[in-house]
């Protein structure tokens, strides 16, 4: 049969669908985690290469001023069960019966990935030019979307950007 | 000596080390996902070449997880016949591809599309941090319905449109 098991790299797989961590942190970022297809959108624009000690100063920067900004927040709702906590680089917020928010940094892919209970789960890469977090299926941004869903739940609009 | 301990526990000041199960486990892994751990359902390969065969490989192993599901498509019909797994990562993402494969048997590659992550969460009672997984098999059953119908174009050749 001529087959080596399954880690047999095939140009086909290549390129389309198998990311593997051999490949360099640009090509894991050109395919994104959820964009595993072949042109995932028309009005996919082509972003910049992250490096990782410059993807850990934005998104370190971003992870500590959304726990500010939400735990002064929290101070001013009235949310039964509020609680933040930032712990070995995740941030999970719960909001009581609300519902719970985790907010993590995926560093092989250099994003931000989010899990809300009004969303589900989305990942944000880094734009330049927006100079915001994007999520690429949805051109959401995840400052405007965190705003949007914190103020839909729990009832106080808050300025997160 | 015993004395002193019974005081010691009277006041509250038991030793460091306690058993753990008085910490207190906050979670487990719904009954639902242990399932699918211990009796995984259509785990195994399909031959890649064969042209009723969709393979969606999605993931990164840096990232922890890699799924890879086929599906076997009945041309004439249309209707996936079969569905088989592989996956590398944590139980609920093992579970939640077991599950896709469960629920793209004996229907068509349309519907399956409309498979949301939500759903496989729900049924999975998975928590926050895991919902990633369930898009994870949500991503994987699109590419494999993406990969059988771009293999069904090329055999078909450019110009005729394809039967799904």
């Amino acid at each position: 049969m001529g087959l080596i098991g399954d880690r047999r790299i095939r140009p086909k797989e290549r390129e389309t669908t198998t990311v593997f961590a051999t490949e360099p942190p640009w090509l894991l970022q050109l395919q994104g985690f959820s964009g595993n297809y072949r042109g995932l959108s028309s009005s996919l624009k082509p972003f910049s290469i992250l490096q990782e000690d410059e993807f850990h100063k934005l998104a370190n920067v971003t992870m500590n001023h959304l726990l500010e900004k939400i735990e002064d927040y929290g101070d001013n709702v009235q949310i039964d069960g509020f609680d933040i906590d930032y712990g070995n680089e995740v941030l999970t917020l719960k909001l009581g019966s609300l519902g719970t928010y985790v907010l993590n940094k995926q560093t092989p892919n250099r994003q931000i990935w989010m899990s809300s209970p009004v969303s589900g789960p989305s990942r944000f890469d880094w734009d330049r030019e927006a100079n915001a977090w994007i999520y690429r299926r949805t051109e959401a941004k995840l400052h405007k979307l965190l705003e949007e869903e914190l103020e839909s739940l729990c009832g106080e609009p808050i300025q997160l950007s | 000596m015993m004395l002193r301990q019974a005081a010691k526990k009277a006041l509250g000041l038991t030793s460091r080390q306690s058993t753990p199960w008085s910490v207190g486990i906050s979670r487990s892994y719904h009954e639902n996902v242990i399932d699918h751990y211990d009796n995984p359902r259509n785990v195994g390969s399909f031959d890649k070449n064969d042209p009723s065969i969709g393979t969606g490989l999605v993931g990164a192993p840096a990232c922890g997880d890699v799924m890879k599901l086929q599906i076997k498509v009945d041309e004439k019909t249309g209707q996936i016949v079969d569905a088989r797994f592989k996956t590398f990562g944590c139980g609920s993402a093992i579970a939640s591809s077991s599950v896709a494969t469960e629920w793209v048997k004996g229907k068509a590659m349309e519907e399956v599309l409309t498979i949301k992550n939500t759903e496989i969460a729900k049924h999975l009672s998975l928590p926050p941090v895991k919902l990633h997984c369930s898009m994870l098999a949500e991503d994987a059953i699109k590419a494999a319905v993406k990969d059988y119908k771009e293999k069904r174009l090329k055999t078909n050749g450019v110009g005729e449109s394809s039967q799904a």
